[in-house]
């Protein structure tokens, strides 16, 4: 119950897709030698601390990209870590067509017994406005792939919104995905991030965001046709089979603590928060200069921690905790929020029990207001954050 | 003790910018009471909001010595404020001279205010120097402004100065003319003690400093006072002059001008115009002219996010102590909570007090929109004077609303009369009358409600006169009008800090007019919030807002927490400048649209 999870963060994809705004880079002709050993490096650091690692996640970017030696060297260093801890869930992040045997060999050696692919739509002209590489094709046989490996856990992501979809479509795609039998389905709206190509196009005029109507029918359609074939809902994103959910992703809304290593990583340990250099090159030299490289740290407040718990938590379909809310910060949900929860819930759009507080379905459709609303309702005047600036952990 | 013959008081009058403070720094540079080293800029202006906001909000004060003809004179300059807002200040501090120096640029000419200030200065029966500054400047044209003067106010153009603030031109000249021009002040030294208190400022080592006109006695350290209005008793601890630093004196006698420290803690103890006397054989009669400050407009400081009540509160004492011409009383609403009623003497006045609450106690402040005082005649006969919409009575107790009026005097160009005329029209304006200053340039008098002009008028003036327009104006009473209340309600709860009074013929418009502003200042929220203007129950104008019907991001919520909360707590920010109103957040540009009057 209080190990902490661990982040590996692969900074590589085959091509960077339209809407993507995780950091990551084409790999095509780099060499992920370097980086790879760096990354070792950082992980060989970071857990030599005592703390019991309970899940791990393996993501990026595209972990199955790295050439077979790099990823046979990366995954000889998890297996390391695996062995020294009680690693419960051990998730790597996959594109369908980047799957082949020989990495599944060697992922299954170092204890993965979970995987999370983006297959993203069922349609090609879908995946072309998203500028994947993979063909809907691919699905099934990935899946396929992985079961022959024995990966008894499956995820695979979905995004709905995307520019000329129809409910109807999405609808299909989601029929197709849970035909596959797979464990855990994430769906996502599509957001247009700064900086992306997808939000250039759009401010360009080429793309025309999906209809915020639309949008909603299509979560609506996700939320009844996943919980009629026995996917339950346990984040506002998703959605598992029973005891499937996602305990890694659990970490990080549970407000535990959790190690991040590589580029553009995040971790946060005894509510010490850091964030890496979101750069392979600077993350190299970071590396090799200072032992670390972290971009940023800071240490939360009570106060810090318990707008995070808020943030966080109000995601889950269980809600806020309120016995673990009063435990780690001290403060009473009842008077915490400016005592605004009362409002909402008058509302329909909190549901307020003994030990939780939880968003209803209303509430879920206007998520980031509500949260919004208590945070600013939050009285955080102790909360200036001590920022260190990029010294070593 | 200066013989009383050689003694001259006289205050320096004129229009904003045209060089007031310069002129003073070169009058107190050229007898020697400051060094040039000592000499800061505009060294009478010594507040910092005023220096940024470019005008004088408190009359200050020097004593030099001059010597003309070979005898020496002592010369007492008092700073006179120049805006419109502050009308009985400055005739306090003309009360305290015998003449004054008005100042007109020379190329500009004479403004609404010179006009104004001159008005008072003749009512106060001083003697008016005309002088007409900045002639160094291209495109000076000194001898027609001169004729200006003349034309607009009597003065003989040819008993003008011509000055330049800058060059120090004309400056002896100046010095001439204040001694020979300018009557001695007159005053028995043996009478019992009158002192006029013309200005009053809080000094953090010292307490009150009341500067005062000797008109009557004699006054020293140690006396017992009784100052005649207020009825509060003193023990003098001392007085001076100021040349221009406070410097002790062992006494001050009729005639003169000075300070007086008397162990006052608070500003709010002291009235300006208020006479000093002796406890023991003092005077019968105080000097006359005295009033108590009118404060005619008036708007609410709630506490923003982040400020309480009582730290408002706090503020609000710590600031009235030091400038006690706003007035604050507690008042509530359903909308915005528990906040302050002020008064002010005008716009600026009110604009000078937020600023300085904000920069100095570091609240913050949710205004509401300033309206005027109205008096309200009920069936039963009896008048009562609302300070705010929310005070109305219901309607069927009300046989009349009485709203208070104005004399104003603009000055433009001549090209611009006919659109000031439609201007003037929709403010419900009536002219009274028409003076050629010159070819170019006309003043015409207007009565106008002083609700209409309080806001904008002078911005609007400005535009549509290029810049060139001036506008000075004068309460005179209260007059009955067809007058209602609005009230706005946002998601169906009426907030009166919303509501305003109009006329019966603008309400249509002005209702339609502040829905749709509304509707763009407030943000869409996560339901539709209708926007209504309603009098007396009945609705006369709707708008609405949309509601968002998704505001969730469904996405990778993994563990880079940081940014997100990040974006909370900008969001947070933002809503530090909103009021809630029920579930609706109301930023505070809306409580200023209430404001606008709609003709554009
Ligand atoms: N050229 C010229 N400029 C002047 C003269 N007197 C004042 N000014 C300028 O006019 C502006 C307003 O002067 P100020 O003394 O602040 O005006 P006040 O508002 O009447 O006190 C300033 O920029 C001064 O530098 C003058 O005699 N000649
Ligand atoms: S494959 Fe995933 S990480 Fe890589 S660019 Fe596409 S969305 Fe981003």
């Amino acid at each position: 119950m209080n190990g902490c999870g661990l982040y590996v963060h692969v900074p590589f994809c085959d091509s960077k897709c339209g809407y993507c705004d995780f950091y990551s880079v084409a790999l095509k002709g780099r060499s992920a030698g370097p980086l790879v050993t760096r990354t070792i490096q950082e992980l060989g650091l970071r857990t030599l601390g005592g703390a019991a690692i309970e899940t791990v996640f393996v993501g990026g970017g595209t972990p199955t990209v790295l050439p077979i030696d790099d990823f046979r060297r990366l995954f000889a260093a998890l297996d390391g870590v695996v062995g020294a801890h009680a690693v419960v869930e051990f998730t790597v992040e996959a594109n369908p067509a980047t799957l082949d045997d020989q990495k599944l060999s060697v992922m299954t050696a170092a204890g993965v017994n979970r995987l999370s692919m983006g297959a993203q739509s069922w349609h090609v002209d879908e995946l072309a406005a998203l500028e994947r590489l993979h063909s809907p094709d691919d699905i099934a046989p990935g899946v396929a792939m992985a079961r022959r490996h024995g990966i008894g856990n499956i995820n695979l992501d979905l995004i709905f919104g995307i520019p000329g979809q129809t409910v109807q479509r999405w609808a299909e795609s989601l029929r197709r995905t849970i035909d596959l039998g797979v464990e855990h389905i994430a769906c996502y709206g599509l957001t247009y991030e700064p900086g992306t190509r997808l939000t250039a196009q759009r401010a360009a005029g080429r793309v025309t965001p999906c209809d915020d109507g639309i949008e909603t029918d299509m979560y609506g359609v996700a939320l009844e046709t996943l919980a009629q074939n026995g996917y339950g809902q346990y984040e506002i994103s998703n959605f598992a089979r029973a005891g499937g959910a996602c305990r890694h992703n659990m970490m990080y809304w549970r407000n535990r603590s959790y190690i991040g290593v590589g580029p553009s990583a995040a971790g946060c340990v005894n509510r010490r928060r850091y964030k890496n250099v979101a750069d392979v090159a600077g993350y190299i030299r970071r590396m090799d200069a200072d032992g670390m490289a972290e971009a940023e740290s800071e240490h939360l407040t009570r106060e810090m921690f318990a707008g995070e718990m808020l943030l966080m938590q109000l995601r889950l379909t269980d809600g806020l905790d309120v016995t673990a809310f009063r435990q780690a910060t001290g403060l009473e949900t009842g008077s915490a929020f400016g005592g605004r929860l009362d409002d909402f819930a008058e509302r329909g759009l909190l549901r307020i029990t003994e030990d939780g507080i939880a968003l209803t379905w209303a509430g879920t459709l206007a998520a980031d207001w509500v949260i919004a609303e208590l945070y600013a309702a939050m009285d955080l005047s102790g909360a200036e954050s001590q920022h260190v600036a990029s010294a070593i952990g | 003790m200066t013989d009383q013959r050689l003694i001259r008081n006289f205050g320096i009058i004129a229009h904003i910018d045209h060089g007031k403070s310069t002129l003073a720094d070169r009058i107190l540079e050229r007898s020697g009471a400051i060094s040039k080293r000592e000499m800061r800029e505009q060294f009478l202006d010594d507040m910092d909001l005023e220096r940024e906001m470019g005008i004088t909000i408190k009359a200050n004060r020097a004593t030099v010595r001059h010597v003309h003809k070979g005898e020496e004179y002592m010369l007492n300059l008092i700073d006179t404020p120049g805006h419109v807002d502050f009308h009985y200040e400055v005739s306090r501090a003309m009360a305290a001279c015998e003449g004054v120096l008005l100042l007109v640029d020379a190329s500009q000419g004479v403004q609404a205010q010179t006009v104004a200030n001159a008005y008072i200065a003749t009512d106060a029966n001083l003697e008016i120097i005309p002088v007409i500054n900045k002639i160094d400047i291209l495109g000076a044209h000194p001898d027609e402004v001169a004729l200006e003067v003349e034309q607009v106010l009597g003065l003989a153009a040819d008993e003008a100065l011509f000055v330049s603030g800058k060059t120090g031109q004309g400056i002896d000249e100046l010095f001439a003319a204040i001694c020979e021009r300018i009557p001695a002040p007159g005053g028995d030294r043996a009478a019992p003690l009158r002192a006029l208190i013309y200005d009053a400022k809080s000094d953090p080592h010292r307490g009150i400093i009341c500067h005062v006109r000797m008109v009557d006695g004699c006054i020293k350290r140690g006396d017992a006072i009784h100052m005649m209005r207020g009825g509060s008793d003193q023990i003098v601890t001392e007085v001076g002059k100021c040349t221009p630093k406070p410097t002790p004196m062992p006494d001050l006698s009729a005639g003169e001008v000075g300070y007086v420290l008397a162990g006052i803690k608070t500003l709010a103890d002291v009235n300006i115009g208020d006479t000093i006397t002796h406890e023991k054989h003092g005077a019968t009669d105080p000097l006359p002219g005295y009033k108590t400050p009118q404060q005619m407009v008036y708007c609410d400081f709630y506490p923003g996010p982040g400020t309480t009540t009582q730290g408002l509160r706090e503020a609000m004492e710590r600031l009235w102590l030091n400038d006690s011409s706003f007035t604050y009383g507690p008042t509530s609403s359903d909308a915005l909570g528990v906040g302050f009623r002020c008064g002010f003497l005008g716009l600026l006045h009110m604009k000078i007090i937020q600023e300085r609450l904000e920069r100095e106690s570091d609240v913050s402040l949710v205004q509401t929109a300033p309206t005027v005082t109205y008096e309200i005649v009920l069936r039963t006969g009896e008048v009562v004077t609302i300070l705010s919409p929310s005070q109305m009575p219901d309607p069927s107790h009300i046989e009349e609303i009485r709203e208070p009026f104005c004399r104003a005097s603009v000055i433009i160009p001549v090209d611009c009369v006919g659109t000031l005329m439609t201007l003037a029209l929709e403010r419900r304006g009536t002219q009274t009358g028409t003076e050629y200053l010159s070819k170019t340039r006309v003043m015409l008098r207007f009565e106008f409600p002083l609700g209409e002009i309080i806001y904008d008028f002078y911005d609007k003036l400005k535009s549509i006169t290029r810049g060139y327009g001036t506008v000075d104006y004068e309460v005179t009473g209260f007059r009955a009008g067809q007058l209602v209340k609005m009230d706005i309600l946002v998601n169906a709860v009426p907030v009166d800090a919303l509501s305003i009074i109009v006329h019966r013929d603008k309400a249509l418009f002005r209702g339609r007019r502040l829905v749709s502003r509304l509707r763009k200042e407030i943000e869409r929220h996560q339901f539709e919030i209708p926007i209504q203007a309603a009098i007396g129950g009945k609705i006369i104008a709707r708008e609405t807002i949309k509601g968002f019907r998704k505001n969730v991001t469904a996405k990778c919520y993994g563990g880079d927490v940081t940014r997100k909360r990040k974006l909370l707590e900008k969001q947070k920010e933002g809503k530090k400048r909103m009021k809630q109103v029920g579930m609706v957040s109301i930023p505070q540009e809306a409580f200023m649209a209430v404001l606008d009057p709609g003709d554009d």
